[in-house]
């Protein structure tokens, strides 16, 4: 996409790749926030590692084994948490649990046998050595969780008013649910290698939060928070290359610095002095 | 053919150790305004959940909108209006009250499908009804819990639903606000649209034939005709305190 703006393939590829998970992910989080399932975001960041470590363990593709593993977690959520009759936030902390169990259990045993690689790159991610592959595979789902949003927007909006004002209306909350916890799911495992597990719950949480200090509305919640990660995005991947620093956790300090800056200046936040 | 026809329902919760409702037996007809009294933890907001399908029958048959409710229940949902007792909106909720009216047109638009103008001028026209025009651009978490309650009335109008359930709807209204609405919702009954309203407080009732429902410990102990001047003693009476 910026091939012909940046000769360097290196920092072309990092900055596509953190352009698609920044914009996937921070679309997504607004969802997730208002709905208090920010828990969501590290149950499969974890989930998609477990299932690296799954992968590396029987020598198949990482990649997919990974996006596998968190498609599993996800249709267990829903059904799980309405089987129990437990909040979602319980259903998630189980599982985030098992998740990071089997991946600790794999890595520790790799370790005692000798093999797999190193599981570093999955935790702390590694933008700069990525396949084209990967980059076509994040952009699809940038555009597959945008596409989503513009289809359910009406369904997805009561939900994030109200889950139960939702199923009085009579719209179709398991259906519109569970299809988001898929694509949450896929977008967090082919996020991994690009994030990593650890950070991916930034680009989740923080670009959301930044809208949500601004904005009135949800529709320019669903435009400020993905403009805002593309911006911080953008910005950390050349100050990374520029001054030769890691990318990925120059990108969460930088959120996270915007984070406290919108807190700081917030209009929400302010009284309006002619009513004193 | 009754709006509601339920016989011999059940509905208990899991881990519970007795069904909420039990064995319970109600019609309600077109345009009749139904008034459900009793005590506290006598079934009556599980009732109402039971009607539009958000709480499973476990045993009975219920037939609602002309629909098996068992097997039919997000179709009943869409065609039956529901105010729920408690609800809180944070001051940060990013929706604007004509956006949360609207909201009550989506269910019945079904999945994929945008508001068309009928849409709009329903939601509009149920802001107008209720008498929240002022408040139309103001988000919905800023507003006080009697301005949010009559938003939430608002939403279900808009509906334009076979059936209106209200779940104590004055619980937080003023007597002005009480019994402006009241005129509303005997404008609604009249037009043939059933209400079915769970409340503790019974002043400022429409003068119209009241359907009354008394219900102790999950089970209907009165199901009868009254004036509305009658239904604070009769429910009184009724009642095992």
């Amino acid at each position: 996409m910026f091939e012909p703006l940046i000769s360097n393939n290196v920092v072309c590829h990092a900055l596509e790749a953190m352009i698609f998970a920044s914009v996937a992910c921070s679309i997504l989080g607004v969802i997730i926030s208002r709905m208090s399932l920010s828990s969501i975001g590290f149950t499969m960041s974890h989930a998609a590692f477990a299932g690296a470590a799954i992968g590396m363990f029987l020598e198949t593709n990482v990649q997919i084994a990974a996006t596998l593993f968190s498609m599993g977690v996800a249709a267990l959520i829903g059904p799980v948490s309405d089987k129990a009759k437990m909040a979602a936030d319980a259903t998630l902390g189980v599982l985030f649990a098992m998740s990071m169990a089997v991946a600790i259990f794999l890595i520790s045993y790799m370790e005692y046998l000798g093999k797999g690689s190193s599981p570093g790159s999955l935790l702390y991610g590694d933008v700069i050595s990525l396949y084209r592959e990967e980059i076509y595979a994040m952009a699809a789902i940038c555009l597959l969780t945008i596409a989503f949003v513009l289809a359910f927007y009406k369904e997805i909006s009561v939900l994030m008013f109200n889950m139960k004002i939702a199923q009085a209306a009579g719209i179709r909350v398991k259906l519109v649910y569970y299809v988001l916890l898929f694509i949450i799911a896929l977008s967090v495992a082919l996020s991994l290698n690009i994030v990593g597990g650890l950070l991916i719950f930034v680009l989740l949480v923080t670009p959301a939060s930044i809208a949500g200090q601004f904005c009135f509305s949800v529709k320019s919640m669903f435009i400020v928070a993905p403009l805002v990660a593309l911006i911080v995005s953008g910005a950390g991947v050349w100050a990374g290359f520029w001054f030769t620093l890691p990318v990925v956790p120059l990108v969460a300090l930088l959120l996270t610095g915007v984070f406290a800056l919108s807190v700081m200046l917030s209009q929400k936040r302010r009284i309006n002095k002619k009513m004193l | 053919m009754s709006i509601i026809d339920l016989k011999g329902i059940y509905t208990a919760y899991e881990g519970g150790d007795k069904p909420v409702i039990n064995d319970l037996s109600l019609r309600v007809e077109r345009g009749e305004y139904v008034v459900v009294g009793g005590p506290n933890s006598a079934g009556k907001t599980t009732l109402l959940e039971s009607i539009n399908g958000l709480v499973r029958i476990t045993h009975g048959s219920a037939i609602v909108c002309g629909l098996d409710l068992q097997s039919n229940a997000d179709e009943v949902r869409r065609k039956v209006g529901y105010v729920i007792q408690n609800f809180y909106f944070d001051p940060f909720t990013p929706f604007t009250v004509e956006q949360v009216v609207m909201m009550g047109r989506f269910g019945r638009l079904g999945l994929l499908n945008r508001p068309k103008n009928d849409d709009y001028d329903a939601a509009e026209k149920a802001i107008r009804l209720v008498g929240i025009e002022d408040l139309a651009h103001k988000t919905i978490g800023t507003l006080s819990g009697g301005q949010q309650q009559k938003v939430m009335i608002a939403h279900n109008i808009a509906k334009e639903p076979e059936v209106l359930m209200l779940d104590e709807p004055f619980s937080n209204l003023d007597f002005h606000a009480r019994e402006y609405l009241q005129c509303i919702f005997r404008d609604i009954v009249r037009s043939g649209t059933p209400i079915l309203m769970v409340a503790h407080a019974f002043d400022g009732l429409p003068e119209i034939r009241i359907h009354l429902i008394v219900m102790n410990r999950g089970r209907i102990s009165l199901d009868a005709f009254c004036e509305a001047s009658e239904v604070e003693s009769i429910i009184r009476t009724e009642c095992v305190w």
